[in-house]
Formats: structure tokens, sequence, C-alpha cells
């Protein structure tokens, strides 16, 4: 697949992030187990209303950070921060604002999903009314609400992990952390779950979120931080890591007619090419520079471009490239 | 608003509390050891020595109170972080001293379901009490107090039920033997006296046996402090080691 245009995200992101408030703060988090140094070490900031991406292979520290995070462990050191409240000095007020997908925590298996739900509503102080309200309509989103009297030990894999989501929502957090959020869910599920973090996203939500889908990270994620052994190796947008991945994208371009492959050479001499009559393929390591350069040479040279198509590396290239396999 | 405004800290205890009572409190077994345990120890020492079951209503109230609000509690928090349903409970905007009071809650409700009535069916049956009121609000606080002492137990930082049962068993059937509520405490021979005065049961006991029969051992006042004492000491002991415990619980995969 060699569909999206990496500079076009990049402009629409900036139209979407008008505040620049830091949701989520780490500051130099270490922990220990024993002697396995799970966190060690982890800084970052999430802004408000971003989607942040942790993709790293397991055991890298992923579920550990936001077990952190989210109050559940004390960090041997370091700070937490949710919207400006310090997670461990402040647990109630900073989990006020928060939804938690944990990885390894379950829904009372012999409660309804529905019991669950409104229980964790009642958590969150919210009134009866309100929490059936808000139960329905996110059972409702979540096709859940037919299985809504079964217990949750008797849903699948996938809708366990829906309800999950649905309890992350019920209390309208303004930052959500989803530890695989869409591991075990059907195509259309994890579709329908990744278009919620979108709309999410655009009333404001600050999202911090683990995958292994690789792809998915890349198509959700504004920022993604690569972990490896308990460090952050790597951040940026899914586009700065491919160009710090260093690897190549190809641009393969058609003219009209067959091209001089010395006054092309001469042309695109800042990268590598290849001219083959009618077509020339670049190999770079961004898009942009050479495509206007690509329009620049057509006019100069009264050729009409009839196809021009990018591959850039695909984000598993990119994250198997950085991990350093 | 404050840390957590009162609502939410009220509705999180009744959530709790509610999923208790659906989760342990109302199944069949549960109901069943509440009522049969206390009833047969009762029976065999009473009964089987030939006194007067009057004169034991105190012991029996007693110990259904114990068997009853002390059974569950130990078990709630080990089996929750086994399950992981007490991680998903925190990653919620909830404290752990919310959560423990919302199983004392649903520990003291099931208590006095079944310690109440016979209080009540005893006087319909004719057996007088001097003071109902007193004999009421003294079952409560002692209810509390031993649904605490179940939590207490509960701090112990496993994931594993059978070591809480373990632990609170090795403490509570001593308990039971220390105490007046077998044998009246007039009965007892000195030296076991200082050891029954250091346990929860003999205070309860002593006042409802000065309330059914007006006899007792130590003054009303002394019963009534010390039924208030052990309350409290089980409550905060309960809350405050959960506290401490808490991480290393968590930390249990
Ligand atoms: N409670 C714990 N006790 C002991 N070791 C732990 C504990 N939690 C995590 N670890 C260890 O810490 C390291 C990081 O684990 P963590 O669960 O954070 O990884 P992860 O990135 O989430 O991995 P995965 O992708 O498999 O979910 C691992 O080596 C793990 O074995
Ligand atoms: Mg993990």
């Amino acid at each position: 697949m060699t569909s999206f245009s990496p500079r076009i995200r990049v402009g629409k992101r900036k139209e979407n992030r008008p505040m620049s408030t830091i949701a989520i703060e780490a500051v130099n988090l270490h922990k220990r187990f024993g002697n396995v140094s799970a966190v060690n070490g982890v800084s970052f900031n999430v802004t408000e209303g971003e989607i942040f991406g942790f993709l790293g292979p397991n055991g890298a520290g992923k579920t550990t950070t936001i077990r952190i995070l989210t109050g559940i462990l004390r960090p041997d050191s370091g700070e937490a921060k949710i919207m400006g409240y310090d997670v461990h000095k402040d647990p109630v007020k900073a989990r006020m604002l928060i939804g938690v997908v944990p990885e390894e925590a379950n829904p009372y298996p012999d409660l309804s999903a529905w019991d669950n739900l409104t229980l964790v509503g009642s958590l969150y102080g919210l009134s009866k009314r309100t929490a059936s309200e808000r139960a329905s309509r996110l059972l409702k989103l979540l096709d859940l609400y037919e299985v809504r009297e079964r217990k949750a030990r008797s849903l699948s894999k996938g809708m366990r992990q829906k309800l999950l989501v649905a309890m992350a929502l019920i209390g309208e957090p303004k930052v959500l952390f989803l530890d695989e959020p869409t591991s075990g869910l059907d195509v259309l599920s994890a579709k329908k779950i990744r278009s919620l973090i979108l709309d999410l996203k655009k009333n404001g939500v600050t999202v911090l979120l683990t995958t292994h889908n690789v792809e998915e990270a890349g198509e959700l994620c504004d920022r993604i931080a690569i972990i490896n052994g308990g460090q952050i190796v790597e951040t940026g947008s899914p586009d700065d890591l491919m160009i710090k991945s260093g690897l190549y994208t190809y641009i393969s371009v058609k003219f009209d007619r067959p091209i001089n492959p010395e006054d092309a050479g001469q042309f695109f001499k800042a990268w590598e090419h290849r001219v083959q009559g009618s077509r020339i393929l670049l190999i770079c390591k961004e898009s942009a520079d050479p495509i206007v350069r690509v329009v620049e040479y057509a006019k100069a040279r009264c050729l009409s471009i009839i196809d021009i198509h990018t591959s850039p590396p695909n984000m598993e290239d990119v994250f198997v490239k950085i991990i350093g396999g | 608003m404050g840390t957590e405004s009162s609502n939410q800290l009220w509705r999180s205890m009744w959530a709790i509390c509610w999923k208790d009572i659906k989760l342990y409190y109302a199944k069949g077994p549960i109901v069943v050891t509440g009522v049969l345990f206390p009833l047969f120890l009762w029976g065999a020492f009473y009964i089987g020595r030939g006194l007067d079951p009057k004169d034991g209503l105190a012991s029996l109230v007693t110990l259904t109170i114990f068997f009853t609000s002390s059974s569950v509690t130990p078990i709630i928090a080990p089996w929750e972080t086994r399950q992981r349903t007490l991680e998903m409970l925190l990653s919620r905007p909830v404290k752990v001293t919310t959560i423990l009071i919302g199983d004392i809650l649903a520990s003291t409700i099931f208590g006095l379901v079944f310690t109440l009535p016979i209080v009540f069916y005893s006087i319909v049956l004719g057996v007088v009490l001097s003071n109902v009121l007193m004999a009421t609000v003294i079952i409560m606080v002692t209810v509390i107090g031993f649904s605490a002492l179940g939590v207490l137990f509960s701090a112990l930082p496993t994931d594993t039920p059978a070591d809480v049962v373990l632990l609170s068993s090795v403490v509570k059937l001593p308990l039971i033997f220390v105490s007046g509520v077998l044998v009246p405490l007039a009965q007892l021979p000195t030296w076991t006296l200082a050891i029954a005065a250091a346990s929860p049961l003999t205070y309860p006991t002593d006042l409802l046996r000065q309330l059914y029969t007006g006899n007792a051992f130590f003054p009303e006042w002394v019963d009534i402090m010390m039924v208030i004492i052990f309350t409290i000491m089980f409550t905060v002991g309960a809350l405050k080691l959960h506290e401490k415990t808490l991480s290393t619980r968590l930390q249990k995969r």
C-alpha cells in the first residue's frame, strides 16, 4: 500500500491542535521489579487533544508506564501528572479526568455487562439516571446493547474488550489510556474503535494508546514513542519516524514521452534515480522536495505527467529499523 | 469540589456495597454457613450440656455476628487482586478506603440480616430484653467491628484467598474459646480471664447477657466502651494497613 502522502497529514494535524496545554506529563519515570528494570527513565509530554502512541516489543515497559501514569503503580522515582495533577499525590482528582482500558484488568466476570458499566459510572459519582443514559448510549455505540444482561464471563474476548472501552468512556474522560484497545477485535470492531478514537480527539480528548498493530499506530497517532527495554528510543510523528528511520521513499513518475537520461540525471542529481524510457524512479528519504522538482522538470521540458506514484516505507519497516531488528 | 465530593463518595461506597452483596452475599452456600455454623457451635455447647437456651441467647447472637460478618470480608481483597478486578476499580476515581468502607457496609448489612431476626424472634417468643434499643445499637457496632476485623485480615498483600482464610481461622477460632462466649466469664478460671479480657467477643456477649438475664461480669459501661474501642481499632487498623500494603498488592502478578 502506498497510500498516504505524509506532508498532507502534517498540515491537517496543525489545524486540529490550537492549544498546547500539557495533558500527560511523565518525568524521568523509573520502575524496577526485582532485578528487572521495567521502566528506565521515561519522560514525555502529551499535549491536550493529541493522540500519542506507544510502540514497542513485548516486555518493553508500555503497560508498566501506563500503570504508573494511571496511579496503579508507584514509580521508584519520577513524576506523573495528568492535567497538572500529580497522579500519586492527588490520585482521585487525576483519575476523575481519565478513562483507562487496562491491559491486564478485568470486568467482574459474574456481573452483567450493564452492571459492570453502571458500577464504574457510580465510581465517577454519576447519578443512577446519568449512568444509565450513558451506559445505554455506549453499549449501543459498541454493539453490546443486545448482550447487556449477559454476565461478563459469558462474553467473547472481543465483546469484553469493547465493554472495557465502554467502561473507560462512561466518566467522559478528558484523557484516555488505551492499552492495546483493539487486541482481539474483529476488523469491523477495530475500525469502529479507531473511528471512535478519532471522534474523541475532535472533542478535545487526549489519548495515549499502545498497540502492536504498527499500521494502526501510523494511522491514528499524531506522535509515536518507540519504547524498548524500558526506554524511549525515538519520538516523533509517523512521518518524522519515517525520516528518522533512514528508510527510503520511492517515487515513480511517468511522463507522456521518453526523457533524456543525461539531462534528467543532471536535473535530479540530488537523489539516487533511474531512468527508463518515459519513466523515472527517484529514491529519497522524503517525498515533498523531489515531487516539486519533478513538476519543475516537467514544466521546463514541456512534458506532461501521466502518473506519479510514491511508496513511502511502511510503518512496520520503520518500526523494525528503529528497534534495530 | 473536594477531593472526592461527598456525593461521589456516597455513590461509590454504595456501588461497592451493592457489588459485594450481588457477588458474595446473595449466594446459597454463604447463607447456609452463616446460619448453621453459629447454631451448631452454640447448640453443642449449650443444649448439649443441658443449659437453659435462654441464658445462652447472648452467645448465639455474638457467634452469629462473628461468623457472618467476618466470613466474607477477608477474601474479597485477595480474590479481586487475583481476578484483576481490583485494578479495574482502582483505575477509577476512588480511594481504597472508600472501597473498604463499601466492603464493611455490605458485611454489616449481611451480619444484621442474620442477627437481628434472632433478637426479634426471641422477643416474640417471650424472652425479655431489658433494653432493646441498647441491644440493637451494640449489635450494630459489633457487626461493624467484626466486618472490619475481616477486612483487617485481608490487608495481607496476597492474591491467594487461602492465605487469608488460614490467617483468619488461626486468629478467629482461639478468640472464640478464650472469650466468655461459650462458657460464662464467671465460670472461667482466673488465669483465662486475663486472656478473655483481650478478646473482642467477650464484651458484646457480656453486655447482651446483662440485657437478657441481668447477670454480667463487667459493668455495663465497660462493655459498651470496649465494644466501641474494638470497632474503632479494627476499622482504623484495616484502613491504614490496607493503604500500606496496597502497592505491594497491586504489584502481584
Ligand atoms: N508486576 C510485575 N512483576 C514483575 N515483573 C513485571 C511486572 N510487571 C511487569 N514486569 C516486567 O517488566 C517488563 C515490562 O513489562 P510490561 O508489561 O510493561 O511490558 P509491555 O511493553 O506492556 O509488553 P507487552 O507488549 O507484552 O504488553 C517485563 O520484563 C515484565 O516481565
Ligand atoms: Mg503491555
